[in-house]
């Protein structure tokens, strides 16, 4: 089954318009197809000689990809004029909003169309729940944040708009008039994870949230903050026994008790924009009168951005609600977050449904995606650690932090919870408690970020740790050694991870790096600068404890392989990934692979009801018993589970394949009889250069293997969805009279040439709900050593070595896997030593920002030719590949800071560590 | 309105009117549809904007275009990332970028394809000495921003090439 571009799937419904999602390289026209689409239906694919990624040529020859490269006139069907729109933000939020003057738009320069809160009004657009808040502030409101949306003024001509825009650039034409101070809203979370472990580690644990669930405390008052203690009036029971057992270990930790180190330290990371390059840009067009919607984005989350356009219209009056919503998905210019759940795409819907008939572009310039886009949350942190001075192990540890989530929820619960159980990092300690809050702000939105709280929560970690090495005498690495959580150690929350943990690997691969070894030897200091070292150590969770997969896996008769998956390319190479996995069970590389594609897979026919997070186990059950039924059919490209999620059911798609396709087709090729016993051994088969080899039996080519496969009717195509809470679900399949079990919970086979049909699961293991109480449960480790060099006069710093070594299971694409990592440690370094947003008025929310302004790591940054990055091979040849996008990014920080104390003597306590700070500490 | 005459990777266009302050990326993008030229900041800062201006004298230079009237480009021969790849053929370069894994989303791609084009000409011209040929490639490169690679990637594929053809592009050892 191929379908054409016009025979959309009807995915789901939302208030009466039926939504779809395509791709955009799914044209049938020869002009699109040839220049625009990705590789595949006979491009050149260079991943297929085994050099390269799948979109490497379209990427080198400036092909058509990403949102920001389509016009109307691109795309088949569309009028051929584009209209233009800007979204127009208040860059005020202490004062009531009066208006946009838009005298300066006089004559030709009027906007064809100028859409406000009252028009939202009118129209009837509701905010999906996600998005909560004045999608433009009314006149008469304090603007909820800086850059909150005002008007969107919509051009019918290019040249007007271009003209217009120079005109409005300065953004005094938003006016404001009575002072009323920031608006006050509530927080968007709080939790408290305490833990207090047994009085052995093999004891069961005292008190966790595994054992006793998350625990809010109550809103008791008006505070800014929330009201921590156990005694608080009217608090839950839960929250009230969790504290109790929290203000016991900052009892201990504030006792007089010479035997116990304790430090007690406050730590301050800062906002910052993801800064990918691409600014977020949509195409839509609304035929008006009722018709269709059709929309060109580029998000990291494509189900949950037409779920939201669709709610968003649900309720809109005539003739502003669509009766089918069409979205179609580019490839996007970086994400790292940032475009996971991004509301950006609700006003490229309502551009196009306040000008019917015309194809409406929005494109944020590099100002308004500083202005608007999503940021990470600035932390503020104070962490109190107790470590017996006897043994150098610690023994409690106790946090608080406070993020500023800026104007709208988003992520910001999420992204506390995260950071909150990332805060002990690589340690096993046994009593710990650590409170969060996500605060509404006046600032910029804050939400997904790579790192996801846990960047900022560990460099204050290990710039602790570091400390207290200090203190204690003790060598960094032996101290980090002491503590380290061990393979079955419970985590924060209580469970032990269930996948590697090798930390111990790492620490030994960092303490004998020559870069450690001759610390000392370096630190001689000269007339003219500073020479210090520093390390660091961190795991990082991968996966969001409700991720899906979805793929489809078709092989031709001539052996040629397409698949499709509804994950999001951003750089992260999740097509060659593919290509390699399902490689290593169909025998090649595949030809044509098509990311981003939530439309391949109507046969299995999936539903869903309910919340995967916070639905009851009963309720599961109960759903579970309709075959078609599944926690969450599709879930956003991010935490870093490209690998680990988005190739996974492509993988069991493909295994189908071989083993009720390829492998009987084989056995017929060597005329080997059911009832022989070597009919059996499929498991032992091996590909070696594209053919299936058995000891003692003729390799056999994939393309006569797929021929037979194809005239004899066996399974030559598989549709697969699986789900996981930091489990996979597991399901049985009736295939060919033997009960076939599986890590999916869906699953639908082609024979031959013939059409899919969906095959009924015959019982399902969901993971257990209980599961959603788990901190994370997948994780991955790396550990930096660094060198720096510090000039006496300039504070001007120069990394003159570093070294970070990872583990990340199986590496799919191991060029990808070095260049993700090569990348997260200039991120890293742009975020210890360059980038910073100021709050409020004088940060980005004011739209005067750029680059230039805003610096991240240049090449003349980073150490290009003096960093060495190891990527540990896997404990097994068969073991899962792990997230590790995120983990890569995070150690060179803290090791930065490190290495500036060690250089310096002063320790930073607050980021980005300036080249101003360095020489105001020097002077 | 001014009117524009110029040729793109060899082919000509124009005469016709544009504005004055029509930006030359604008030209390129909105007027034109070659998006393979992207824009990124708006303020000559991260140069996924940039292109090659080819000068008489057989020299060449990259040029942002984000920020650059496309009326200055009137006369001028330039080149973009759609030229690159001759007859189907990739250029050395787009293949060393693809062999090496040099990008990932991809978008500062035609950026750093121009600016590597620019320095293998020059140092056709005027060959540098091997102990120099680092420092050169990062001085070439330094202006352009990427943030998913860390850069060193496109360096290494930048000096492959360069090594690769070594007698052309770097001079002789005694």
């Amino acid at each position: 089954m191929r379908p054409s571009r016009r025979e959309f799937v009807k995915w789901f419904s939302a208030g009466g318009i039926s939504v779809s999602l395509s791709h955009l390289g799914l044209a049938k026209e020869a002009r699109f197809a040839s220049h625009e689409t990705l590789p595949g239906r006979g491009n050149f694919n260079p991943a297929a000689k085994g050099t390269g990624r799948v979109d490497g040529v379209a990427k080198v020859t400036g092909a058509k990809l990403y949102a920001s490269d389509f016009r109307a006139n691109d795309l088949p069907g569309w009028p051929q004029a584009t209209s233009h729109a800007i979204l127009v933000r208040a860059n005020d939020a202490t004062h009531v909003y009066t208006g946009v003057d838009l005298a300066r738009l006089s004559g030709a320069l009027k906007p064809s169309v100028v859409v406000t809160a009252a028009d939202l009004e009118r129209i009837g657009t509701q905010v999906p729940h996600f998005y909560a808040g004045d999608l433009f502030c009314p006149l008469g409101k304090t603007p909820l944040y800086l850059g909150q949306p005002v008007a969107l003024l919509i051009f019918e001509r290019f040249d007007v708009f271009d003209q217009a825009r120079l005109v409005l650039r300065d953004g005094t034409f938003v006016k404001f008039g009575e002072e009323t101070g920031p608006v006050i809203a509530p927080d968007y979370g709080s939790y408290r994870f305490t833990r207090v472990a047994g009085a052995l580690p093999e004891k069961p644990d005292i008190y966790s949230p595994i054992l006793a669930g998350w625990v809010s405390p109550k809103k008791v008052q008006n505070a800014a903050l929330p009201v921590w203690s156990p005694l608080a009036k009217e608090m839950p029971a839960d929250y009230t026994k969790a504290a109790k057992h929290g203000e016991q270990i900052r009892a201990e930790l504030a006792a007089e008790d010479a035997s116990l180190l304790v430090l007690d330290r406050e730590f301050e990371t800062q906002s910052v924009d993801p800064m990918f390059l691409e600014p977020e840009c949509g195409l839509a067009w609304y035929n008006g009168k009722g018709g269709n919607l059709e929309l060109v984005l580029g998000v990291q989350s494509p189900y949950e951005a037409a779920e939201s356009i669709a709610h968003l219209l649900a309720k809109a009056r005539a003739p502003y609600k669509p009766a089918h919503i069409n979205a179609q998905f580019a490839h996007v210019g970086g994400g790292f977050g940032g475009r996971d759940h991004t509301p950006f795409i609700l006003y490229v819907a309502l551009a196009a449904i306040c000008f019917p008939g015309k194809p409406v572009r929005l494109a944020h310039d590099r100002y308004q995606q500083f202005q608007g886009g999503i940021k990470r949350h600035p932390i503020k942190m104070r962490s109190r650690i107790g470590i017996d001075r006897s043994t150098g192990k610690i023994k409690a540890f106790a946090a608080d932090h406070v993020l500023d989530g800026g104007g709208l929820v988003n992520f910001s619960a999420n992204v506390a919870v995260v950071a909150a159980t990332g805060a002990i990092g690589i340690y096993d300690i046994p009593k710990v408690d650590v409170t969060t809050v996500a605060m509404h702000s006046r600032g910029v939105t804050a939400g997904s970020m790579r790192g996801y709280g846990t960047l900022q929560t560990m460099t204050a970690l290990e710039v602790l740790i570091d400390e207290a090495a200090g203190e204690l005498k003790l060598d960094p690495i032996e101290f980090r050694r002491r503590n380290a959580l061990k393979q079955n150690g419970r985590t924060m929350t209580g469970n032990p991870y269930i996948v590697s943990v090798r930390t111990p690997e790492i620490l030994d691969k960092l303490e004998k790096h020559p870069i450690w070894q001759q610390r000392a030897q370096f630190k001689q200091a000269s007339s003219d600068r500073l020479v210090g070292t520093g390390v660091a150590c961190v795991t990082k969770d991968y996966g969001s404890g409700a991720d899906c997969s979805l793929g489809r896996v078709e092989l031709g008769a001539d052996g040629k392989i397409a698949i499709f998956c509804d994950h999001v390319e951003m750089g992260n190479g999740i097509g060659t990934a593919l290509a390699n996995r399902v490689a290593g069970h169909l025998g090649t590389i595949a030809d044509e692979v098509s990311v981003a594609r939530v439309d391949s897979y109507d046969v299995l026919g999936l539903v869903t009801s309910g919340d995967p997070y916070t639905m009851d186990q009963k309720t599961q059950d109960a759903a579970s018993r309709n075959p078609r039924w599944v926690p969450s059919i599709s879930s956003a490209t991010s935490a870093s589970i490209g690998a680990h999620v988005g190739t996974h059911s492509s993988a069991e798609a493909a295994r189908v394949i071989f083993r009720f396709g390829l492998w009987p087709a084989a056995l017929e090729l060597w005329r080997i009889p059911k009832t022989d016993p070597r009919a059996r051994q499929w498991p032992t088969a091996r590909w070696e250069n594209g053919q299936l080899m058995m000891n003692g039996l003729e390799p056999l080519a994939l393309p006569a293997l797929a021929a037979t496969a194809h005239a004899r009717g066996f399974v030559t195509g598989a549709v697969a969805h699986s789900f996981s809470r930091w489990a996979w679900s597991r399901a049985r399949f009736p295939l060919f009279g033997e009960q076939w079990r599986a890590e999916i919970d869906a699953l639908a086979i082609r024979r031959g040439n013939g059409k899919f049909e969906r095959i009924n699961r015959s019982s399902v293991k969901f993971p257990p709900t209980d599961n959603n109480r788990i901190g994370t449960a997948y994780t991955s480790m790396c550990g930096t050593v660094v060198r720096v060099e510090i000039e006496r006069a300039t504070g001007a710093l120069r990394i003159a070595k570093a070294y970070s070594v990872f583990e990340c299971g199986t590496a799919l694409v191991p060029e990808v896997v070095m260049g993700q990592s090569h990348g997260g440690f200039a991120m890293g370094v742009g975020y210890a030593l360059l980038e910073t947003l100021p709050p409020f008025e004088g940060g980005p929310g004011n739209g005067e920002w750029n680059l230039g302004r805003y610096l991240i790591a240049r090449g003349s940054d980073l150490p290009l030719r003096d960093l060495e990055i190891e990527m540990l091979k896997p404990l097994t040849p068969d073991e899962e590949p792990k997230g590790m996008a995120e983990v890569v990014m995070i150690p060179i920080v803290p090791a930065l800071i490190n290495a500036i104390h060690d250089a310096t003597g002063h320790r930073f306590r607050a980021l980005p560590v300036t080249a101003s700070l360095l020489k105001g500490v020097l002077a | 309105m001014t009117t524009l005459s110029l040729t793109i990777n060899g082919q000509k266009h124009g005469p016709m009117d544009v504005r004055d302050d029509l930006s030359m990326n604008d030209f390129l993008r909105e007027i034109l549809g070659m998006t393979g030229t992207k824009f990124g900041c708006g303020a000559a800062q991260c140069l996924s904007c940039a292109i090659i201006v080819d000068e008489p004298d057989g020299t060449s230079y990259t040029s942002p275009t984000c920020i650059a009237p496309a009326v200055n480009f009137d006369g001028k021969s330039i080149r973009t990332v759609e030229g690159h790849a001759k007859d189907g053929q990739l250029s050395a370069l787009q293949k060393a970028f693809i062999d090496h894994f040099a990008f990932q989303c991809g978008y500062c791609t035609a950026g750093f394809l121009n600016e590597g084009q620019v320095l293998l000409e020059r140092l056709a011209r005027a060959p540098v000495p091997r102990e120099a040929l680092e420092q050169t490639i990062a001085d070439a490169l330094d202006g352009h921003l990427c943030r998913c690679t860390g850069y060193i990637k496109y360096h290494e594929a930048v000096r492959d090439v360069i090594l690769a053809d070594s007698k052309r592009y770097l001079m002789a050892t005694k």
